[in-house]
């Protein structure tokens, strides 16, 4: 079944398209969610291992 | 106000990881250093157990899974349950983790040596350890979770993104590549042959080295270089990016390692881009790291724990600058097989894991002992030291690399090879061994004196674990404006989820392909499944790590078609189940050795190399002529081999003894010619080693 499928699918060159396509929309998807981040937030995850234990 | 759960952090597991990557790791560098010198002197190879061949699968084994995995929980463990203010899940899953893990480390250390391997790189260990790894593996990810679901802390800081990552990865690149069919207790058939074979490995080899060595480290990274710099990381955006981006890419830069082979070339020019796209999000890490320090220079001259973390974190810097330029196939055409991998891998390990592992257990020991570190003299000491060691290794190795690569494929101007005795490329580099192995000593006597600095420091203290106090973790009330990425950040099974199917993609698009598709792996009539005799030689040949020295893998150059004979197709592999490819070459490739030589040449050579190869830094095998051939297992390996499609006769198993003798008979006859004359020579283990090797490359070689 999954042979057939790949065979019929005419050559690979799908699949490197298909992988830096999807590495596109990885890497574009992080960085618009990142910018649009509020700054308090970000301050708030980057001091998490600074704080000190609470006794 | 809110009411204050109080609870006790576990710190004493902390200490249990960090003592065991304190020793496990000076364990690993002196079987370094100990197989550094059986190549400048051969006669170290004084027991078939201290053969280069069984210690290097030892070394490597000791360096990645034993020190730097007790690293990696010893550090997992302390930032985990502080990031998520909650102690671990479960007291005994954690012990578990610990024991379980020791003894694969002690289960290893017994069963390379004698032999016991899959001849996998990075994966040698036998079917009951792989069994072993994954129980402890995965209770090693039930007590994280168990840990994150009742967390105090709402969201996930970084680092925890990567050791999430880290888990699931390993998880599903240690069982595909562990799937074997037993043989026996302790032997077993990998489901996989030749191409295919070749190409789960690098898929697992690379990632082993990605997600066991990098990922887990960079959330250390994320985590204790804040702390001692005493100052947030520089972006926590750029982390996030950097973080989505290398587990994503990563996955897919495995054929690299395979460049120029028999691998079709589509899988080979995947390699090359998705290495060269990984300088961006591991450079986005490095310069992350080092921007930490902004406002913090002037400390780094003084405290050692930060010299410590710049050297790890520039070393992370050069090697994933160096290596998807190796994976650019004109580098790698003269890169690959020499001692240019084992400095890169060295950058790496030494510097990048070893500094930071030290670094961290400098921070670490100090505040879980409840004192100050005995000596910051010595640890300054041992920084230098340390980097020294580490530059007294790499540089003769690359310029052992770069002399060996240019002598393979010299020329003189009639157009033969400059170098025609392979030998001679090797005794060249003798000199560079030696420093080497000087360069290995002396970053183990840095280790050894971070051992006694933190001896002296725990002296006396005792680990009690440490009472605190939070809140509870509260409800989360979705704010106006969340995006999704805000949703998956507070949620460890959405985490685990996303970033399973990210390295999924990359693994079945590259694997499935090779595995249905025909055409991928061209078959040849003329290859034939290997007799029963030459099967148990070619398990000898695992046995003895032959494959840790030896390539079976012609690449189609001149310089190596001159030497070697045709180039290797993939064909030619469908019956090996494991391929022998290697991925270094001390000496020659094997995949033509088939009918060069007599058959006595080969006992000769076995016996003692330097009787056929003056100069020759082989160890000598002579044991093969003494012991008996087992071939209890020979029908159990030829039943294994027809389930996966190996077409031997129906039945054959049970005659399969008969064929094995009539071999063995002729291979003595031969050597009886050429007046070798031994007691029961039909039984020993050298006659079954000398049919293989006479067989290698032999079926599809152009008449």
């Amino acid at each position: 079944m999954y042979k057939y499928i790949l065979d019929v699918a005419g050559g690979i060159n799908w699949m490197a398209l298909f992988a830096l396509m999807t590495f596109l929309f990885v890497f574009v998807t992080s960085i618009i969610l990142v910018f649009r981040k509020n700054n308090d937030h970000i301050n708030h995850m980057a001091s998490l291992p600074l704080e000190e234990d609470q006794n | 106000m809110n009411q204050k759960d109080i609870f006790k952090y576990d710190d004493k597991i902390v200490r249990n990881f960090a003592i065991a990557t304190a020793v496990w790791g000076v364990v690993a560098m002196l079987v370094g250093v100990y197989v550094a010198f059986e190549l400048v002197f051969p006669s170290l190879n004084v027991l078939p157990e201290l053969t280069f061949g069984r210690l290097r699968p030892l070394h490597t084994n000791a360096a990645i899974f034993a020190f730097v995995g007790n690293g990696i929980f010893a550090g997992t463990y302390y930032s985990l349950q502080r990031l998520l203010k909650a102690r671990m899940w479960s007291n005994f899953l954690s012990s578990f983790n610990f024991w379980g893990w020791q003894a694969i480390i002690v289960a290893a250390a017994i069963s390379l040596p004698l032999g016991l391997t899959s001849s996998h790189e990075y994966a040698e260990l036998e079917w009951p350890i792989d069994i072993a790894i994954a129980l402890v593996w995965i209770a090693f990810g039930v007590n994280m979770f168990g840990t994150l679901i009742k967390r105090r802390e709402q969201h996930l800081y970084v680092a925890i993104w990567f050791y999430i990552a880290t888990c699931v990865t390993v998880t599903v690149l240690h069982v595909v590549r562990s799937l074997e069919i037993p043989v026996s207790i302790m032997d077993s058939i990998p489901v996989f042959a030749g191409v295919q074979d070749a190409l789960v490995q690098w898929w697992y080899g690379h990632n082993a080295v990605a997600f066991f060595l990098t990922t887990p480290y960079l959330g250390l990274m994320y985590y204790f270089l804040p702390k001692a710099a005493k100052r947030p990381v520089y972006s926590y955006k750029l982390s996030i990016i950097h973080f989505w981006g290398l587990i994503f890419i990563y996955i897919w830069a495995g054929p690299h390692h395979l460049l120029y082979t028999s691998l079709p070339d589509w899988a080979q020019s995947l390699g090359t881009v998705f290495s060269l796209m990984l300088i961006a999000p591991s450079w986005g890490g490095m310069l992350n790291g080092l921007l930490t320090l902004r406002g913090a220079w002037d400390r780094v001259r003084t405290d050692p724990i930060l010299k410590f973390f710049v050297v790890a974190v520039s070393a992370y810097g050069m090697s994933t600058l160096e290596g998807p330029l190796l994976a650019i196939k004109s580098i790698n055409a003269i890169s690959h097989y020499t001692d240019w991998t084992v400095a890169h891998v060295h950058v790496g390990t030494l510097g990048w894991n070893g500094m930071l592992t030290f670094g961290m257990l400098y921070w670490l020991i100090p505040r879980l002992y409840s004192t100050k570190l005995h000596s910051v003299k010595l640890a300054n000491a041992h920084f230098w030291i340390a980097t020294l060691g580490t530059v007294f290794y790499v540089v003769p190795m690359y310029w052992a690399g770069w002399t060996q690569s240019m002598m393979w494929k010299a020329f003189t101007p009639e157009g033969f090879l400059k170098y025609g005795n392979f030998l001679e490329t090797v005794t060249q580099i003798i000199p560079m061994y030696a420093i080497r192995g000087i360069g290995g000593t002396i970053y183990l006597l840095g280790a050894i004196l971070m051992i006694y600095n933190l001896y002296m420091t725990a002296k006396g203290h005792r680990v009690e674990d440490k009472e605190v106090a939070y809140p509870p973790r509260e409800k989360h009330i979705k704010e106006k404006g969340e995006y999704w990425h805000k949703w998956i950040e507070r949620k460890p099974i959405q985490m685990l989820l996303l970033a399973t199917v990210l390295v999924l993609i990359g693994g079945i698009i590259e694997i499935l392909p090779m595995v249905f598709i025909d055409k991928n792996v061209p078959k040849i009539a003329s290859v034939q499944p290997y007799t029963p005799l030459e099967l148990e030689g070619r398990d000898i040949y695992i046995r003895e790590g032959c494959n840790n020295c030896h390539s079976q893998m012609i690449r189609p150059f001149r310089s190596e078609t001159e030497r070697y004979g045709d180039f290797s197709k993939s064909g030619e592999f469908v019956n090996d189940f494991p391929h022998l490819w290697g991925s270094k070459r001390t000496g020659p490739d094997l995949h033509r050795l088939g009918g060069k030589y007599p058959d006595s040449w080969h006992y000769n050579h076995m016996i003692d190399p330097t009787s056929m190869s003056p100069g020759s830094i082989m160890p000598a095998y002579d044991w093969l002529a003494k012991d008996d051939l087992d071939t209890k297992y020979t029908a159990a390996k030829i039943r294994v081999m027809q389930t996966l499609g190996v077409p031997y006769e129906h039945g054959y198993a049970d005659i399969a003894l008969d064929d094995l003798s009539a071999q063995a008979q002729v291979i003595v006859e031969n050597l009886a010619a050429d007046g070798i004359d031994q007691e029961n020579l039909a039984q020993k283990e050298i006659v079954a080693l000398i049919a293989y090797l006479q067989r290698l490359g032999v079926d599809a070689r152009p008449k």
